[in-house]
C-alpha cells in the first residue's frame, strides 16, 4: 500500500474505478449521440468536462443505480444549461433534447464489456512504440514501473514520463473514439451490425 | 479541447502517472492536495485520467489495490494466447510480439445491400465502406493492411510514414501513406481513385510495374498487371464517390449504367424491360435509396411508361412486341 491513503484518496479511488467500469465505456456513445443533434465539439467537449467534475464531488456512487443513464441525464441538463444561456441555438434543438427520456437507455450497439477490453486493446496498438511497451508491461503484465525501468534500463522517471503520456493519449481516444454507426448512412431500412 | 482544459488536462494525467509509480509519499498527497483546491475542474480532470487509466486494467474493483501476481486482468485475457517466460529482452519481445498477435488477428467489417458504412480505425484512418462490401483490418507496428474482400471502400488514411497503408483487392495492391482514395474490386482487376494525396498502385508479384496516381485521377489495375489510368476531369471522382453520401451523380452516364449501379444498391431492382433506352445518356443528382424516383424521372424525361406495380422491381420502357 502506497503511504498517505487517507478516506478522501480511497473514495476518490473508488469513485474513479467506478468511472473506467460504468461510465467512460460509454462516453463515446454520448457524445456521438450529441452530435448528432449537431452540438458543436467544443460544447460536447465542455459539458463532458463539467460532467466529470459532478461525478467528482460525489460522496459516493453505491446509490446510483444506472450510471449510464444517470451520467447521461447530467450532461444532458448542463447542456441544456449551456445552450440556453447561449441563446443562438434554435429552440427545437433544447426541446428535443429535453425531450429526451432517461429511462430509454441510449441504444445499445456495444455487446457490453468484451467489446470494450477490444477497443482497449485497439487503444493500446495504436500508441507510439515506446509508450505502447511501457503500457503493455504495466497494463497487461502487471509489472511495476521500478521493473520496467531495470528492465529496460531507462530512469524510472522515464517510465513515469511514457505513462503519463498513455494516459493522456488513453483518455484522447475515449474522447475522440467516433461510436461506430454514429455517422452510418442509412439506405436501407434493413441494417445489420455485421462483424467477428 | 480548449488550451486551457488541456493543460489541466495535461497535469492530471502527471498525477496520475505520479501516483502509479509506488513511490507516492504523503508529501505528494499534500501537494495533490493543494494543486485540486487551486481550480473547481481540477478534480474531474484528475477523475478523468484515474479513470481512463483504469479502463487499461479492466477496471478491478479496487476494494484493495489488487497484486499483479495474484489478478488476472480481464485485457490480460485478451493478450494471453501464449506461454512466454519473461525474462531477458528477448522474451519482452516475444511477450510483446505475442500481445500483438491478438490485434494482428484483424477484423473485419461487412455490410448488407443498401448499407454504406463508415469505419474509424484505431490509427484514425477512417473506412467507408460501400455497399454489399466486405473488409478485413489489420493495424500492425510497421504496416497497416486491409483487405477488400468483395466491393468497395473509401479510405481516409491518417499521416504515419513509418506504418504505410496498403489495400489488397484481389492480386491489386495500392499503398498510400497519408491520403484518400477509394478501391473498388470489379471483374479482372480493381479500380481505384484518388480523391486526396497520391497513392501507388500495382498487381502482385508485378510491382516492377507501378502506376503512380494523384488526387482526382481514376485507373483500373487489371489482375494481368496492365494498367489504364483514366483521362477524365478531376471532377469526376468526386461524382463517383457520391455514394459516401447515399447519392448517385450522373452526369453523361448511359440508363444501362445508372440502372445496374442502383440495383447494387437496392433489393427492389430496376428492369430496363426496352434494351434500346439503355444507351440513352443522363444527367442529375438522385438518392441511391430511391430507385422509383429516378425511374419516375426516366419516365418524365424519355416519355416512357414505368411499371411500379410489383414491389420487387420496377420495369422502365415497354417491353417490344
Amino acid at each position: 500500500m502506497p503511504i498517505g491513503i487517507d478516506v478522501s484518496t480511497e473514495m476518490r479511488r473508488r469513485t474513479a474505478s467506478w468511472v473506467a467500469r460504468e461510465i467512460m465505456p460509454h462516453e463515446p456513445q454520448i457524445r456521438a449521440w450529441l452530435a448528432r443533434k449537431r452540438i458543436a465539439l467544443d460544447d460536447i467537449d465542455e459539458v463532458v468536462q463539467e460532467a466529470y467534475c459532478r461525478l467528482a464531488l460525489l460522496d459516493g456512487v453505491g446509490h446510483i443505480e444506472n450510471p449510464k443513464a444517470y451520467f447521461f441525464s447530467i450532461v444532458r441538463n448542463l447542456l441544456i444549461r449551456r445552450l440556453k444561456r447561449q441563446r443562438i441555438v434554435p429552440f427545437e434543438a433544447i426541446a428535443e433534447i429535453d425531450s429526451y427520456c432517461d429511462e430509454t437507455p441510449l441504444p445499445d450497439r456495444i455487446a457490453g464489456g468484451r467489446m470494450d477490453l477490444a477497443r482497449v486493446a485497439c487503444f493500446i496498438a495504436a500508441l507510439p512504440e515506446r509508450c505502447r511497451n511501457v503500457v503493455q508491461l504495466r497494463k497487461v503484465e502487471g509489472w511495476s514501473q521500478k521493473r520496467i525501468a531495470e528492465h529496460l534500463g531507462i530512469s524510472e522517471k522515464a517510465v513515469e514520463k511514457q505513462v503519463w503520456l498513455g494516459i493522456k493519449a488513453i483518455r484522447l481516444a475515449w474522447a475522440r473514439w467516433e461510436e461506430e454507426g454514429a455517422a452510418h448512412v442509412e439506405l436501407a431500412p434493413r441494417m445489420t451490425e455485421a462483424r467477428k | 479541447m480548449s488550451v486551457q482544459t488541456s493543460a489541466i488536462w495535461d497535469e492530471a494525467a502527471r498525477w496520475v502517472a505520479r501516483m502509479d509509480a509506488e513511490t507516492w509519499s504523503a508529501e505528494d498527497e499534500r501537494a495533490l492536495q493543494l494543486w485540486l483546491a487551486g481550480d473547481p475542474r481540477r478534480r474531474g480532470a484528475l477523475l478523468e485520467a484515474e479513470a481512463a487509466w483504469l479502463t487499461l486494467s479492466g477496471a478491478e474493483s479496487s476494494e484493495q489495490q489488487p497484486s499483479a501476481e495474484l489478478t488476472r486482468s480481464p485485457i490480460k485475457g485478451l493478450f494471453e494466447r501464449r506461454q512466454v517466460v519473461l525474462g531477458g529482452s528477448a522474451a519482452l519481445a516475444a511477450s510483446l510480439a505475442a500481445g500483438f498477435l491478438w490485434i494482428a488477428a484483424g477484423t473485419s467489417y461487412t455490410t448488407e445491400l443498401g448499407e454504406v458504412r463508415r469505419v474509424p480505425l484505431s490509427d484514425g484512418s477512417i473506412a467507408t465502406v460501400n455497399t454489399n462490401s466486405r473488409i478485413e483490418v489489420k493495424l500492425a507496428t510497421d504496416r497497416r493492411h486491409v483487405r477488400i474482400t468483395r466491393g468497395e471502400a473509401w479510405f481516409q488514411v491518417a499521416k504515419d510514414p513509418s506504418r504505410p497503408f496498403v489495400v489488397e483487392a484481389g492480386r491489386i495492391r495500392v499503398q498510400a501513406v497519408g491520403t484518400a482514395f477509394s478501391v473498388g474490386r470489379v471483374d479482372g482487376g480493381a479500380r481505384i481513385l484518388v480523391t486526396e494525396g497520391v497513392v501507388e498502385a500495382w498487381a502482385a508479384d508485378a510491382d516492377g510495374h507501378k502506376v503512380r496516381l494523384i488526387a482526382g485521377q481514376s485507373a483500373f489495375v487489371g489482375d494481368n498487371a496492365a494498367i489504364r489510368v483514366d483521362t477524365t476531369a478531376p471532377s469526376s471522382v468526386d461524382r463517383a464517390l457520391a455514394w459516401r453520401a447515399g447519392l448517385i451523380d450522373l452526369s453523361g452516364q448511359t440508363l444501362a449504367e445508372a440502372v445496374s449501379e442502383f440495383n447494387r444498391y437496392n433489393r427492389r431492382k430496376l428492369v430496363l424491360a426496352d434494351q434500346r433506352l439503355g444507351g440513352e445518356q443522363f444527367d442529375g443528382v438522385f438518392q441511391l435509396s430511391d430507385p422509383e424516383g429516378f425511374a419516375m424521372a426516366v419516365r418524365d424525361s424519355l416519355s416512357t411508361p414505368v411499371d411500379v406495380s410489383d414491389p420487387g422491381r420496377i420495369v422502365i420502357g415497354r417491353t417490344p412486341e
